[in-house]
């Protein structure tokens, strides 16, 4: 559930903010621990997790798993026909050195690309589940929070395909979901790596951007349809701000994305960054909107496009999205130089 | 003075060439039914994954005939042609043609030809209750449907439980009442949808794909649990395909055939309701069929509601079967917008056609 994932969360971000506004510099760094504890599947189900460091052995199949909705997902044996619908997931795959097992994907698949070529079984709308009972999928690995109908993925199990339901709704979300699809497929090990080296490249930004002055930062979703989208109260997205040294301007509520122009405006934004600067949207339009030119970061030029994809997606590159996020907001920024994730084979 | 099988005949407006099988409603249900036959084959032979026609009947000779036929197809292929086609193009069937029946039923009761099956509120009602589903956190499964089927359902039937209740208290001739009241009440329910979709967030897509309908949560356990819903409700308004030629002429007329307007008024009220809440309840808000089907058949034989009825279910699953598989070769569209792409031209040119004075 969601709810549980985020009551879990809550710890680890509340340290981090913490550690971000104190300026006892590498003292911030910690939640290491505390993260990698949240990372493993058993302790992201417990209420109290406890950190067993020990990595998880490999575990025999069949086996059984909880994924990200509560639902407990038995996969019968060592999957080698996997379908991934979701790009983050598909990352995690490839980055996990399983790319090979990979025999579908979305149509928004794009890294790594070799990624693009798979066939593809789920558009923005919809999933074919003809075409993945067809291609004798051994395991489904889905977006949750309604990122695939919900109706799919029940037939799709219905049929007898283990399908694994996957959503962060945070950092330590994305960290568990690594742990989780690494025993779904047999990996756990490579799993254990991976997060670590990512929690490390989270670390190396935190503690780069602790003592640093913090800028009123909006990040725009998108407006493309009059209504202006933004992160919302702890979010993702609100988060990976925070991470980077900024102050998310937020919506006011946890579910709405929405901002009305009025919050913002008394917002004042220092700093506004385009995540939907793939769209055209260009730091020209923006001080061109009316009503926009009374905000600091309009009359400053602060206006910086960045990537949202790997800002947004809650994969393997997110910590190349944290960084490109730490230098946008803060572009004097020294950041150490990370170890590439995933270490693709 | 003309009897009532006369005032009916005179009725019948001549269609140009089509004016040929208008006096043969015979082989009209005919050429449906094989028309069907055909669509249930190509329904089950044609998807985004392609299979072996042989294998395709191997497998239907197999599983549904009892046959021993040597098996050289995989398991998959077995359960994409039994499990997920063949349900689905049932359900395409069965809710066409429970449209086509229920547009007939209420165009005759209503004496207006812009009547459908949603006119009264139902489609409100059924997709404030799916929305309304959609939004509820828990997963449960009532009666081999799950949450959104039972409570589009449910809303539904509330519904014009709801627009019956509240127009028998009103001044107006009972049909004005009815229209009316289905009008205001629809659009109350219409703004909750509003305000419910506006709340959902993440799951506004999942209401969204409600609102256009389609086949794709089409499950043998669902068909199965509408099927005799439909199947009895649509035997039930053929058996009184009497009284609703009656009411066709009006209630007095009605009357003096000795038929009781305001007690089969009710029940075919009813009874087209349930028809309608089972099809919304698990296909969404399909468009088009149950408007349309009924005039076409009218044109073709005329406005006697014993050929209109049975014939509106046969094309009424025809054409919605015929969407279907439209909808899913072109990669998935919503069924309602190939109904109207295929369906408008067709009833327009045969509109143009009807040349004596046509009339529900």
């Amino acid at each position: 559930m969601p709810s549980l994932s985020r009551t879990l969360a809550f710890p680890l971000s509340f340290v981090l903010a913490i550690g971000a506004c104190s300026s006892s510099g590498a003292a911030s760094v910690a939640p290491t621990s505390s993260t990698v504890a949240v990372a493993s599947p058993s302790a992201a189900l417990a209420p109290n997790p406890t950190p067993p460091l020990t990595p998880v052995p490999a575990p025999a199949f069949p086996t059984t798993l909880t994924d990200d909705e509560g639902t407990a997902v038995t996969i019968p044996v060592a999957p080698q026909r996997i379908v991934s619908l979701t790009p983050a997931s598909t990352e995690i795959l490839f980055g996990l050195g399983a790319g090979s097992w990979v025999i579908a994907g979305t149509e928004a698949d794009d890294y790594p690309p070799v990624a693009d070529a798979l066939p593809d079984v789920a558009t923005y709308e919809a999933v074919d589940v003809e075409k993945i009972v067809g291609i004798e999928a051994d395991l489904v690995i889905a977006g949750g929070n309604f990122f695939n109908p919900p109706e799919a993925i029940a037939r799709l199990r219905e049929l007898g395909i283990p399908v694994l339901v996957l959503y962060a709704p945070d950092i330590a979300g994305v960290l568990a979901d690594v742990e989780l699809i690494g025993d779904a497929i047999g990996l756990p090990d490579a799993a254990g790596e991976m997060t670590a080296a990512m929690q490390a490249g989270f670390d190396d930004v935190a503690s780069a951007t602790a003592g640093l002055d913090r800028p009123r930062t909006f990040y725009e979703l998108d407006v493309s349809t009059g209504t202006i989208y933004t992160v919302a109260d702890e979010s993702f997205s609100a988060e990976m701000v925070s991470l980077a040294g900024g102050d998310p301007i937020t919506t006011g509520s946890t579910t709405d994305y929405a901002i009305p122009l009025e919050r913002l405006i008394v917002a004042d934004p220092e700093l506004i960054l385009l995540g939907d600067a793939a769209y055209q949207v260009t730091a020209a339009q923006v001080k061109d909107r009316t009503g926009w030119d009374v905000m600091t970061a309009v009359r400053n030029d602060a206006i910086r496009p960045v990537n949202d994809i790997i800002i947004t997606r809650p994969g393997p590159r997110l910590v190349e999205g944290l960084r490109e996020l730490a230098l946008a907001i803060h572009p004097d920024l020294v950041l150490p130089s990370a170890a590439p994730i995933p270490p693709l084979p | 003075m003309t009897t009532h099988r006369e005032t009916l005949r005179t009725a019948r407006p001549r269609v140009g060439w089509f004016g040929g099988v208008r006096d043969r409603p015979i082989l009209l249900g005919g050429l449906g039914l094989v028309a069907l036959l055909v669509a249930l084959v190509m329904g089950v032979g044609v998807g985004s994954v392609a299979i072996d026609p042989a294998d395709t009947i191997a497998i239907l000779g197999h599983r549904f005939l009892g046959l021993d036929i040597p098996q050289t197809w995989s398991p998959a292929t077995e359960t994409i042609v039994v499990e997920l086609r063949m349900p689905r193009i049932l359900t395409a069937m069965l809710v066409g043609s429970a449209l086509a029946v229920a547009g007939a039923t209420f165009q005759g009761l209503l004496r207006n030809p812009l009547a459908d099956p949603y006119v009264l509120g139902t489609a409100s009602g059924a997709a404030l209750g799916a929305a309304i589903a959609v939004l509820i956190p828990v997963r449960l499964v009532i009666f081999q449907f799950g949450l959104i089927q039972g409570l589009a359902f449910i809303g539904a039937l509330a519904a014009i439980t709801v627009v019956y209740k509240l127009s028998r208290n009103s001044g107006l001739a009972p049909l004005t009442s009815l229209l009316l009241t289905g009008y205001a009440v629809g659009s109350l329910l219409a703004a909750g949808l509003a305000m419910a979709m506006y709340l959902s967030g993440a799951a506004l897509r999942q209401i969204f794909t409600y609102l256009l309908g389609s086949f794709d949560a089409a499950t043998w356990s669902r068909f199965l649990a509408t099927l005799p819903i439909i199947l009895l409700a649509s035997v039930a308004i053929l058996l009184r395909a009497r009284s609703l030629n009656g009411l066709l002429l009006g209630e007095q007329a009605a009357a003096h055939l000795g038929i009781d307007v305001k007690r089969e008024r009710r029940i075919l009220l009813a009874l087209a309701s349930l028809v309608t809440a089972a099809a919304v309840a698990i296909s969404g808000l399909i468009g088009f069929v149950g408007l349309v089907v009924p005039h076409v058949v009218r044109l073709l034989v005329g406005p006697s509601a014993r050929l209109v009825l049975p014939l509106s279910m046969i094309g009424g699953a025809a054409l919605l079967a015929y969407a279907d598989i439209i909808a899913r070769l072109a990669g998935g569209i919503p069924v309602g917008v190939v109904t109207a792409i295929l369906g408008a031209p067709f009833f327009l040119f045969i509109l143009r056609r009807a040349r004596t004075g046509y009339e529900v």
